[in-house]
C-alpha cells in the first residue's frame, strides 16, 4: 500500500515536472514575412521597428525588400506561387494585379477582419480595387489619383473642359508665354492608360461595363476621347515629345516652368514646392476636365495589402496588416514621405494639411476615383489599348492642316482595333462570352 | 539487349526535347489561362487568330530576326578573324585563348546588368568619356537604336570564342601545302583566305551558322536582365514574349501558341537560308 | 598559312592585345568597380586615393543568405548533372557506335537537331511538369532536365570517341571473358577518358550557365544558382546606381569559372573542336 502511493506521487511529481518544463519553456514569436517594393519596404523601417517593439515575444515582422521595379515584384510573387510555394505572409499589391491573384486563388479573404464600418472610413479613391468577385482581398496602404496641375501665375481658373483647356494651352503656347501647354504622359506604357481612363470617363464613356463585363472601348465617347488627345498634339496644346513622356519627364518640364498644365500624381506636389522649382507657390491642382455634362474622373492607383493563402500565420499577419494601415502610420508615412493617407478623416486633419495645402484638393479627386478595368487579364488590355493608342499620337499628321474628318476616322478606326483585339484576347483565353 | 544501356539516355532526351512540343501544340488550340484555373480548355483556333492579328508578336518576331542576323553576322566575321589569329603558333597562344574563352564560360546574366553600368548615364565609362571629349551626355540606353546596339555588342562578345573554337578547328584540318601550292601561283595573302581558307572552312562555317541562328532567335537571358524588352518593348524577344505571357500574364495557352509560331518562324528562316544556299552554290557551279 | 604569317606577325602584337582588351575589358571594368565606394561610382572626381574600399565585398558575404551560396547551389547541380549525363551517355554512346552505320547517320542528325533547338523554348512544359510532379525548389530534380539539354552533345562527343576505338578490342576483351560492365569500366573507359573529361567540363560548365529553366524551378533566394540570383541582384537595385555591390557579385561569381576554363582549357577546347569536326 505505502510502496502504491509512493509510485503515484512519485507519477504526479513527474507531472508537474513535465507541464513546467513544457509551459515554462522560450515561447517562439510568430514570424510575419510581407514583401514590399523597395521603397515602401524603406519607408515602412521604423514602423517596423515600432511593430516589434510592441508585440515583443508575440510577433515578429520582417518586411522583405524586393525589386524598384513595380512589375519585377509580382514577376518575383508569382514565380513562387506557381511552384506552389509561399515564402511570406502577405504581399503589397498594386490594384491592378489583385483580379489575376484573386482569380489564381493564391488570396485569403479579409473579409473576416474588415468589417463594411472599416470600409466606410477609407476614402473612396482607396475603397476601390480591393474587392473581387465579391470579396475583400486587400487593404489599402495608400491611395494615388490623378490630377491636373496648373499655373496660377498664367490664369484666373483653371479649365473644367477639354476644348476650354486645349483653348488655353493654345494660346499660352502661340504667345509665348510657355513652350509647352499641357504636358501629361504619352508614352507607350502603363501610365498612358491611366491618362486615356481619365479623359474617357470626361467624354461619358467607359473601359468596361461594369453590370456586364463587356468593353466599350467602340462606343462613340471612347473615339471622341482618344480623338481630342490626338488633336492636342496636332494643334500644338501639348508638344510632340508627349508622346515619349512619363511622369518623370512632364514633372521635369512643368518643373522648370515650361508647362502650363499637367497631368500627375500628387507625389509631383511636394517636388514642385521644393527650393530648386521654378513654379514653386504658383500651383494649383484641380480634377481633370471633363464635357459639360460629365463627371471629372481621376485613375486611382493605389497599393494595399493582401494576405496569401497559403501562410502559416494569418492572425498574426492580418495584426501586422492592420498595424502598417492604422491612422497612426499612414500619418507617420504622409508626414515623412508623402504618401497619401487612406482614411477619410486624416484628409481634413490640420496637422497634415498644414504641411501640404493641395491636401483638400486631392481628396476631392479621391472623391471621383474611377478603376481601370478588374480583370485578371488587365496587364494585356492595357497592352493592346497603349499599343494603338501610342500609335493614333505618334502618326504624322497626312497634310498639315487638320483635316478634322480624317481625325475623327483615324481615332475611331484605332479604338474600334482595341476593341475587336480585346475581345479576340478575352475569347482565346477562356473568358464567358 | 545491350540497346538496353541506350534507352535511358534516349528517353530522357525524347522527354524533355520532344514532349514540349507536342504539348504545345496541344495546348494552343485551348484556353489555359487564370481565367480558367491554369486547367487546358478546347477553344478552337481563338489562340492562332489573335497571333495572326497580334501585332506585338510580328514585332517581336522581326526584332528577333534583326538581332539573330546582324548578331551572327558580326560574330561570325569576328570569329574568323581571331581564329586566324589563333590559328599559328607562337608563344603564350594556349594562355591567351583561355583568356579569350573567358566571356563564353561567363554566365549571360552575369554580364548583362555589367553592360547596363558600362552604358549608363552619366556615370558609366562611355558616358564620362563621351563628356570628357565634349559630345555631351549621349543618354545611350534610352534610345532604342542604341540600345538595341548595346544587346548586339552583348552578345557578340559573349558567343564570339565558341565559333572561335569552331572556326580553329576548322582552319587546322587545312593542309600546309595547300597554302605552299596556292603561293607558288603567285597568290597574295588576302587571295588565299578569299580562295583556300573560305571555301574548305564552309562547313564549320555553315554548322556555326545554324547553331548560332538557332540559338540567337531564342535569345531570352540578355535581354530580360540587360533591357527588359524596352526601350518601350523595341528590344523584346520572342522567347521573353513567351515567357511574360506564361510567367506573368499567366496565359500558357498563349505562351504556348507563341512558342509554336516562334519555332515554326525559326524553321521557316532556316529553310530559307538551306534554299538561298543552295541556289548560290548552284549558281556558282554555273559560273565558268 | 605562311604569306599571311609574314603580314599577321608585323600586327601580331598589337592584334593579341587588341583581343585581350575586348575578351577582358568589360570584366577589368567590373573588377575596377567592385572595388569603388558608392559615392566614387557616381562622383569621378573624388581624388584616386579615398575611392577604394571592401564594403561591397563584405556586404554581399554578410548577406542573406550569402553569395557563396549560390555558388555552392550552382556547383551541386552542375556536379549532379554531370554525374547524371556521364552516366547515362556513356552507355548509350558505346550502343550507339556499334550500329551499323546507316542508324549512326540517322541518330546523329537527330542528336544534331536538339543540339541545334533553343531550349528557351521548352520552359514552359517542364514548368508544368515541375508543378504537377512537384520538382520545383530541388536542386537535385533540376539535374533531370539539365541532362537531357546536355545529353546531345555528351552523346555526340562520347560516340565519336568510341568509334575512335580499335574494333577489335571489344571483341579481344570479350573473349577473354569480361561481362559488359567490366569490359567498360576497365578498357573501354580508361581509353575515352579525354572524351569523357571533355565532356564533363562542357556539361558543367553549361548547368553553371544555363538560367531560364533554372529560373521557372527555383523561386527560394536560398536555393537560386548563381545566374538567377545575379539577375535577381540586377534587379533589386533601389537606385539605378549600386553597381559597386553588383560588380563584386560579379567579380565572386566570375572566379570559379575563371578557374574551371583556365584549369580545363585544354578539354574544352578539344570537346568543342572535336564535336564541330564529327558533326
Amino acid at each position: 500500500m505505502r510502496r502504491s502511493i509512493r509510485i503515484v506521487g512519485g507519477l504526479i511529481g513527474l507531472l508537474f515536472v513535465l507541464a513546467a518544463v513544457a509551459w515554462s519553456g522560450p515561447k517562439q514569436p510568430v514570424p510575419v514575412s510581407i514583401l514590399m517594393p523597395a521603397p515602401y519596404a524603406d519607408a515602412s523601417t521604423q514602423l517596423v521597428e515600432a511593430f516589434n517593439r510592441e508585440h515583443r515575444g508575440t510577433i515578429q515582422l520582417e518586411v522583405i525588400r524586393g525589386p524598384l521595379e513595380t512589375e519585377s515584384i509580382s514577376d518575383l510573387a508569382i514565380s513562387s506561387l506557381l511552384l506552389g510555394d509561399t515564402p511570406f505572409d502577405a504581399l503589397l499589391m498594386d490594384v491592378t494585379w489583385l483580379p489575376k491573384y484573386a482569380e489564381a486563388g493564391w488570396l485569403e479573404p479579409l473579409d473576416p477582419w474588415f468589417d463594411q464600418s472599416a470600409l466606410d472610413q477609407l476614402i473612396l479613391g482607396a475603397r476601390l480595387g480591393n474587392h473581387y468577385n465579391d470579396h475583400l482581398y486587400r487593404w489599402p496602404l495608400g491611395a494615388d489619383v490623378g490630377v491636373l496641375y496648373w499655373r496660377k501665375d498664367l490664369m484666373e481658373a483653371p479649365p473644367s473642359t477639354p476644348q476650354q483647356l486645349s483653348d488655353i494651352a493654345i494660346k499660352l503656347v502661340q504667345s509665348n508665354r510657355v513652350t509647352d501647354g499641357f504636358v501629361w504622359q504619352g508614352r507607350q506604357y502603363e501610365g498612358l492608360s491611366c491618362n486615356f481612363v481619365e479623359v474617357l470617363h470626361g467624354f461619358g464613356g467607359q473601359w468596361i461595363n461594369p453590370a456586364n463585363g463587356q468593353l466599350e472601348l467602340d462606343s462613340t465617347s471612347a473615339a471622341r476621347a482618344a480623338e481630342w488627345m490626338q488633336s492636342l498634339i496636332a494643334t500644338g496644346a501639348s508638344p510632340r515629345a508627349v508622346t515619349n513622356y512619363s511622369e518623370s519627364d512632364s514633372l521635369q518640364a512643368f518643373k522648370a516652368g515650361d508647362a502650363a498644365f499637367m497631368r500627375n500624381w500628387p507625389y509631383a506636389w511636394a517636388e514642385l514646392q521644393k527650393p530648386e522649382s521654378n513654379v514653386r507657390g504658383k500651383v494649383g491642382i484641380t480634377l481633370m476636365v471633363a464635357e459639360p455634362g460629365q463627371s471629372p474622373a481621376a485613375t486611382v492607383g493605389s497599393w494595399g495589402l493582401s494576405l496569401l493563402k497559403q501562410s502559416p500565420h494569418p492572425e498574426a499577419a492580418v495584426e501586422a496588416i492592420r498595424y502598417l494601415t492604422s491612422e497612426t502610420a499612414q500619418r507617420e508615412r504622409f508626414l515623412n514621405q508623402g504618401y497619401t493617407p487612406t482614411s477619410q478623416s486624416l484628409f481634413t486633419d490640420p496637422d497634415l494639411v498644414a504641411v501640404s495645402s493641395a491636401l483638400p484638393q486631392i481628396a476631392k479627386a479621391l472623391e471621383h476615383s474611377v478603376p481601370r478595368p478588374p480583370s485578371p487579364l488587365y496587364a494585356q488590355l492595357s497592352d493592346l489599348l497603349q499599343r494603338q493608342l501610342n500609335g493614333l499620337l505618334t502618326a504624322e499628321p497626312e497634310q498639315t492642316n487638320i483635316d478634322v474628318g480624317t481625325a475623327t476616322a483615324a481615332s475611331a478606326a484605332a479604338m474600334n482595333r482595341v476593341q475587336t483585339k480585346s475581345d479576340m484576347l478575352l475569347k482565346a483565353t477562356g473568358a464567358e462570352a | 539487349m545491350t540497346v538496353l544501356l541506350a534507352l535511358p539516355a534516349l528517353l530522357l532526351m525524347a522527354i524533355v526535347f520532344g514532349w514540349p512540343m507536342l504539348r504545345y501544340a496541344w495546348l494552343s488550340f485551348h484556353a489555359d489561362s487564370v481565367l480558367t484555373g491554369l486547367v487546358p480548355i478546347p477553344n478552337g483556333g481563338a489562340n492562332w487568330l489573335r497571333l495572326l492579328t497580334d501585332a506585338r508578336f510580328w514585332l517581336d518576331a522581326g526584332q528577333t530576326t534583326r538581332f539573330a542576323m546582324v548578331s551572327v553576322g558580326l560574330e561570325l566575321i569576328l570569329a574568323l578573324a581571331i581564329a586566324l589569329l589563333l590559328d599559328q603558333r607562337w608563344r603564350g597562344r594556349s594562355a591567351v585563348r583561355a583568356l579569350s574563352l573567358l566571356p563564353w564560360a561567363l554566365p549571360t546574366t552575369m554580364m548583362a546588368l555589367g553592360w547596363r553600368w558600362i552604358f549608363n548615364t552619366p556615370y558609366g565609362p562611355i558616358e564620362q568619356l563621351a563628356e570628357a571629349a565634349g559630345i555631351g551626355p549621349l543618354n545611350l540606353l534610352s534610345t532604342p537604336a542604341v540600345t538595341w546596339m548595346v544587346t548586339v555588342l552583348a552578345d557578340v562578345w559573349k558567343t564570339t570564342p565558341f565559333i572561335t573554337l569552331i572556326l580553329l578547328a576548322g582552319l587546322q584540318t587545312i593542309p600546309e601545302d595547300l597554302y605552299a601550292a596556292f603561293r607558288l601561283e603567285g597568290g597574295t595573302a588576302f587571295q588565299a583566305l578569299r580562295r583556300v581558307t573560305i571555301p574548305l572552312l564552309l562547313p564549320y562555317i555553315l554548322l556555326s551558322l545554324l547553331f548560332r541562328l538557332a540559338q540567337a532567335f531564342g535569345v531570352f537571358d540578355l535581354i530580360q536582365v540587360l533591357t527588359g524588352g524596352g526601350p518601350a518593348g523595341t528590344t523584346e524577344s520572342l522567347a521573353l514574349y513567351a515567357y511574360l505571357n506564361g510567367m506573368r500574364f499567366l496565359d500558357f495557352g498563349y505562351s504556348a501558341t507563341v512558342m509554336i509560331g516562334g519555332f515554326l518562324l525559326l524553321s521557316l528562316l532556316i529553310l530559307l537560308g538551306a534554299l538561298l544556299l543552295r541556289m548560290s552554290g548552284a549558281l556558282r557551279a554555273m559560273q565558268p | 598559312m605562311s604569306m599571311s604569317r609574314s603580314w599577321l606577325a608585323s600586327r601580331h602584337a598589337v592584334l593579341v592585345t587588341l583581343l585581350l582588351i575586348w575578351s577582358l575589358a568589360p570584366m577589368a571594368w567590373q573588377l575596377i568597380s567592385s572595388f569603388t565606394s558608392s559615392e566614387a561610382l557616381v562622383n569621378g572626381a573624388i581624388p584616386f586615393e579615398q575611392r577604394w574600399t571592401l564594403i561591397h565585398y563584405r556586404e554581399l558575404l554578410s548577406s542573406d543568405p550569402p553569395f557563396w551560396r549560390y555558388l555552392l547551389n550552382s556547383t551541386v547541380v552542375a556536379g549532379v548533372s554531370t554525374v547524371l549525363t556521364l552516366v547515362l551517355a556513356v552507355p548509350a554512346a558505346y550502343v550507339l557506335a556499334q550500329l551499323p552505320l546507316r542508324w549512326r547517320r540517322g541518330i546523329r542528325r537527330a542528336v544534331m537537331a536538339a543540339a541545334l533547338f533553343p531550349y528557351v523554348l521548352l520552359f514552359l512544359a517542364l514548368l508544368e511538369l515541375a508543378r504537377n510532379f512537384q520538382l520545383g525548389n530541388s536542386l537535385f530534380a533540376l539535374a533531370l532536365p539539365y541532362s537531357a539539354l546536355a545529353m546531345p552533345l555528351a552523346l555526340l562527343l562520347l560516340t565519336a570517341a568510341f568509334e575512335g576505338l580499335p574494333k577489335d578490342l571489344d571483341d579481344a576483351a570479350r573473349l577473354e571473358g569480361l561481362t559488359l560492365r567490366q569490359r567498360l569500366r576497365w578498357v573501354m573507359l580508361p581509353l575515352i577518358a579525354p572524351a569523357s573529361a571533355s565532356t564533363a567540363i562542357l556539361v558543367f560548365l553549361f548547368a553553371w550557365n544555363e538560367y531560364p529553366i533554372a529560373l521557372t524551378w527555383l523561386s527560394r533566394s536560398d536555393l537560386l544558382t548563381l545566374p538567377v540570383a545575379m539577375a535577381r541582384i540586377a534587379g533589386s537595385s533601389i537606385y539605378s546606381i549600386p553597381y559597386g555591390a553588383y560588380a563584386a557579385a560579379t567579380v565572386l561569381g566570375a572566379i570559379p569559372l575563371l578557374l574551371l576554363v583556365l584549369l580545363f582549357q585544354r578539354q574544352i577546347v578539344s570537346g568543342l573542336t572535336n564535336g564541330a569536326i564529327k558533326g
